[in-house]
């Protein structure tokens, strides 16, 4: 039933403009019908949604008393009382969008419930709201939305283009779609389907169906869960980032949302992974307890505040972690490190001037030795599959762990030789002091030194520095007292045990200050003032900082750059095997801690289409 | 102007000053260091506008009374490697002539009168102490003082005055050195942070071996070194400096007596396994001995153990081994005395009759 809101809770509403185009029609109206318990959403449009938007839904539907309602302001089904908005678990709870809608175009409702034998109408233009009227139609509710900003002539004329606002809208339903698998949606627009997501398919299916299959080739799916806190979906590897961040898309219990600190979370996780201006791609979904989370900051509903902000931050993080974890260990297909990636410098691969068909997603695929479904990488029953595909591919013999029972097994078994494997074996060549070419049975592999050794040794540091119980602490004589300002007071406090873990004592000294008792032994020289500085630099939100782990990961980061051994630095051979079988060892030996790729792979095939020996 | 000098005593006094004109400033006619010639003999003057140093010259004739400015780095660099044993040096508009048997060199000089003009030092209070005994002072302080802004005084030592004797104080907020000697001059009280640079160069402009005694006197915002006829004039710091005598730990559970050539030598050796991550060195003090260990995951583990005299229980301690080997070897004594609680007591060792160290531990491990 629709009722309308007291004043008090209105007020409490983030108000503000809903409708800015027919990308936010659209939006709020299917965020309306999967409220609505809709099965099926289709969207269609003429023109971009400038000369109108019709979405139809087989939703419950409106009674003709919700009809009555649903053009006014503040008319919503789905909160009562204050206490309620603790509690938002669906899309809409404004009671806003319809009466927005109605006021800047004209509209229609059609709308019959599954237990009603006829349907009713309603229609509204510019505001005007006209009466209820019977009318056929089948159960669900259809809306169409005419001539947007009719009677704002200002805001009409800023409209895009009608392909932009289609490539909007686009965007907009796959985003929407990927968190409700179970939902079919369908987007017309000027009579022809232009995206089509039936219901039940995988995250992975729906993935590629929006967005291209070659990039589910370089997901991996992730889970992680901390007693009411889920964190699950596809992790893209560092071979799928890409330029913008639109495919960092996270989804905050079936809500899109743009929050930063999240973001920032997730980010972190990928910080060793990414070059600058990198943007990690991730379809990820936490699910947490409504009441420990504010969706009603902002507008449009894309902000939230949560309760506990780091945990949220944690299990994020937790999850992308082990999503690149999981991709390390898996093997690198032939050309893996370039091939699904066409927007990456090609210049990385000293070949200036390859054609583009040779790396481009279809090359990629078809040259690939694996069994086609990079998705079958997330199921259960992949990575064995994969696995010992690739041990028949490389002509290895099968070894015990290919024997192996399947899920799960892919990081402690298998594949821990990772890219490495086996080049200690092989001939090589030192090219510019700087990289090492090797012949494999497939093509050639080229090792940055550089790169790698810096990855060695950072894993090293890491590792070391994880081995340790309690991490020492160099106590200080005299506490360093520090004048805080009180929102970062705040935050330090919080962050106390956590601080303490990693070696950082510091407490409370009344009014705006804070003692160090003790700083981490590892960065005993550095001023204590000049760790909280690091700390609280970050700006914005508070779960946006690093966290001390962060420093003592960036020193370990710039250990391993100093300890390095140089590009330039001619190695003898004894050194380069040393390396090579530390190579193996490693957790994520694609990349250095900076992103940059630690090895390329050129398989047969690869040459023979790069000397055209082959036709593509 | 125009002089006649030798050149080993001019290249003395140059190094004297040479130190203090900054090689990056907004202002860079102080990249020079002045010459002032008169009827009674030579002297140099260079600051950096905190410090400013004075030196004479010995053993010149000066022809021609006058001023010329003589760029720092070109000059000191030109007189080491001359060896001609007479200079003469004449300063005309924009330029000064240095000839030497080899050669002659012309440099481009600055107008003197735009050089600043020596602060103005207003008396305070004044004592006198010996000059090798300061020295070993500030060899034995300095490297404890932060190096880092922190809350304390920037770079600096704090210099106390107090019941006939001067104390100097480093401490960089994980050790603290302390030096004390006695002095004869004023009973007046008196704290103040010298900073570090200043100590410094007051270092490379004294002789150790000189008979007489360094006079320090101090002002409300300045100090001034003085002796045979160098002066030295240093802006004095902020005067934020912790309570040191909080500091000092005045009774423990434990007292160590140990010979400090050899710890010094068996901390180095022990300390080379701690090269990893974190610099640290385990010291167990049981019975009549110390034994010292250090482990670096991936790299090794060392244990060596040593003579000591123990009294009371001993126990655990762990310290950045660097922090101690900084103290240990400006310490002249033959046994160490080290005072000890727990791993979050500080330590104290007494390196000297007047040398007192405060080492924070690591604990935690
Ligand atoms: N497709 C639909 N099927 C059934 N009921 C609907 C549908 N669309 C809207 N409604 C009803 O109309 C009411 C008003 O919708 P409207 O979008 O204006 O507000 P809301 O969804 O409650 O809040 P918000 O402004 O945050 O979207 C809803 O509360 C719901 O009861
Ligand atoms: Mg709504
Ligand atoms: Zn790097």
């Amino acid at each position: 039933m629709i009722r309308v809101l007291p004043p008090e809770v209105v007020n409490q509403i983030a108000a503000g403009e809903v409708v800015e185009r027919p990308f936010s029609v659209v939006k709020e109206l299917v965020e309306n019908s999967l409220d609505a318990g809709a099965t099926r959403v289709t969207v269609e449009l003429r023109d971009g949604g400038r000369e109108s938007i019709r979405i139809s839904d087989d939703g419950g539907g409106f009674t003709p008393a919700d009809l009555e309602l649903a053009f006014v302001s503040h008319a919503t089904s789905k909160l009562g009382s204050l206490a309620d908005l603790d509690h938002i678990a669906s899309l809409g709870f404004r009671g806003e969008a319809l009466a927005s809608i109605g006021s800047i175009a004209r509209v229609t409702i059609r709308s019959r419930r599954a237990d009603a034998d006829e349907g009713f109408e309603i229609t509204c233009e510019g505001g005007a709201i006209g009466p209820v009227r019977p009318c056929g139609c089948p159960p669900g509710t259809v809306i169409e939305v005419r001539d947007v900003f009719f009677n704002t002539p200002a805001r009409r004329r800023f409209l895009r283009t009608a392909r932009a606002e289609r490539a909007r809208i686009e965007d907009l339903l796959a985003r929407l779609a990927l968190a409700r698998l179970d939902v079919d949606f369908t987007l017309v627009a000027d009579d022809r389907e232009v995206l089509r997501l039936p219901a039940g398919e995988s995250l992975a299916d729906r993935v590629g169906r929006a967005f291209g299959s070659a990039l589910v080739e370089h997901l991996v799916e992730v889970e992680v869960r901390w007693d009411e806190y889920a964190a699950r979906g596809l992790v893209g590897t560092p071979d799928a980032a890409r330029r913008d961040a639109t495919l960092s898309l996270l989804y905050v219990n079936g809500r899109f949302t743009k929050d930063r600190s999240t973001a920032m979370a997730v980010r972190q996780a990928y910080r060793e992974f990414l070059m600058p201006g990198q943007q990690p791609v991730y379809f990820l979904e936490l699910s947490l307890p409504p009441d420990e989370v504010d969706v009603n900051v902002h507008p449009t509903k894309s902000e939230v505040r949560f309760l506990q902000g780091r945990r949220a931050c944690g299990i994020l993080h937790e999850a992308v972690t082990s999503g690149l974890r999981q991709a390390s260990a898996a093997p690198k297909r032939g050309g893996g490190a370039i091939a699904a990636s066409p927007d990456k410098p090609r210049a990385q691969a000293g070949f200036p001037e390859l054609p583009r068909d040779l790396f481009g997603a279809g090359g990629a695929q078809s040259l690939d030795p694996l069994p086609k479904s990079g998705a079958k990488l997330v199921d259960s029953s992949g990575p064995s599959a994969v696995r010992d595909a690739a041990l028949a591919a490389q002509g290895g013999a099968s070894t015990p762990s290919a024997a192996e029972p399947a899920a799960g097994h892919v990081a402690e078994t298998g594949f821990d030789d990772g890219p490495f494997g086996g080049l200690q074996e092989r001939r090589f060549l030192q090219v510019l002091d700087c990289y090492l070419v090797f012949e494999t049975d497939d093509g050639m592999v080229v090792v940055d030194q550089h790169a790698l050794h810096e990855r060695v040794l950072y894993e090293r540091f890491s590792k070391r520095h994880a081995a340790r119980g309690a991490v020492p602490v160099q106590n200080l004589l005299v506490p360093e007292v520090l004048e805080l300002a009180p929102s970062d007071k705040a935050w330090l406090l919080d962050q106390q045990e956590v601080l303490a873990d990693e070696g950082l004592r510091i407490e409370d000294f009344g009014g705006r200050s804070i003692a160090i008792h003790g700083v981490p032994a590892l960065l005993g020289r550095i001023a204590p003032r000049v760790l909280i500085e690091t700390l609280l630099r970050a700006d914005g939100e508070d779960e946006a900082r690093p966290r001390a782990r962060e420093i003592v990961a960036e020193r370990f980061h710039s250990m391993a750059c100093r300890a390095a051994i140089m590009s330039g630095d001619r190695l003898r051979e004894t050194e380069i095997r040393e390396l090579l079988a530390e190579a193996r060892e490693l957790d994520h030996p694609h990349n250095c801690p900076h992103g940059r790729p630690t090895v390329l792979t050129f398989s047969q095939e690869e040459l023979e289409r790069f000397f055209r020996r082959r036709v593509p | 102007m125009k002089i006649l000098c030798d050149r080993q005593q001019l290249q003395e006094a140059f190094t004297v000053v040479g130190g203090i004109p900054p090689l990056k400033t907004p202002k860079p006619v102080i990249q020079s260091v002045l010459m002032d010639a008169t009827a009674d003999g030579v002297t140099l003057y260079a600051t950096d506008l905190e410090i400013s140093a004075k030196v004479p010259v010995d053993a010149v004739k000066v022809a021609e009374p006058g001023r010329t400015l003589l760029p720092a780095r070109e000059t000191s660099a030109l007189l080491r490697e001359l060896s001609d044993p007479t200079l003469t040096l004449s300063g005309q508009e924009g330029r000064t002539t240095i000839d030497a048997g080899t050669g002659s060199f012309v440099l481009v000089s600055n107008d003197p009168s735009q050089f600043p003009a020596e602060p103005e030092f207003k008396q305070g209070v004044e004592v006198e102490v010996p000059v090798r005994e300061f020295l070993d002072m500030i060899r034995r302080t300095s490297f404890a003082a932060a190096r880092e802004e922190t809350r304390y005084a920037i770079n600096g030592l704090l210099l106390e005055l107090k019941d006939g004797g001067a104390r100097l104080i480093g401490t960089d907020g994980r050790r603290l050195a302390l030096c004390y000697t006695e002095h004869g001059g004023d009973a007046q009280n008196s704290r103040v942070v010298i900073p570090i640079r200043a100590l410094q160069a007051l270092s490379k402009a004294v002789s150790d071996e000189s008979s007489e005694p360094l006079r320090i006197s101090i002002s409300s915002n300045q100090i001034r070194f003085a002796l045979d006829g160098t002066e030295l004039i240093s802006q004095l710091l902020d005067n934020r400096f912790p309570e040191y005598e909080q500091v000092i730990p005045k009774a423990a559970d434990s007292t160590i007596e140990i010979e400090r050539e050899h710890l010094e030598k068996n901390l180095r050796r022990v300390a080379i396994l701690s090269s990893g991550e974190v610099r640290m060195v385990r010291f167990k003090f049981e019975g009549s001995e110390v034994k010292l260990s250090a482990e670096s995951s991936g790299i090794g583990r060392a244990d060596l153990s040593m003579g000591i005299e123990l009294n009371g229980p001993g126990g655990s301690i762990s310290f950045n081994p660097d922090f101690l080997l900084d103290a240990l070897k400006v310490s002249d004594r033959e046994l160490v005395r080290i005072d000890m609680t727990d791993d979050s007591t500080p330590a104290k060792f007494t390196l000297g009759d007047s040398y007192t160290y405060i080492l924070m531990p690591i604990s935690g491990s």
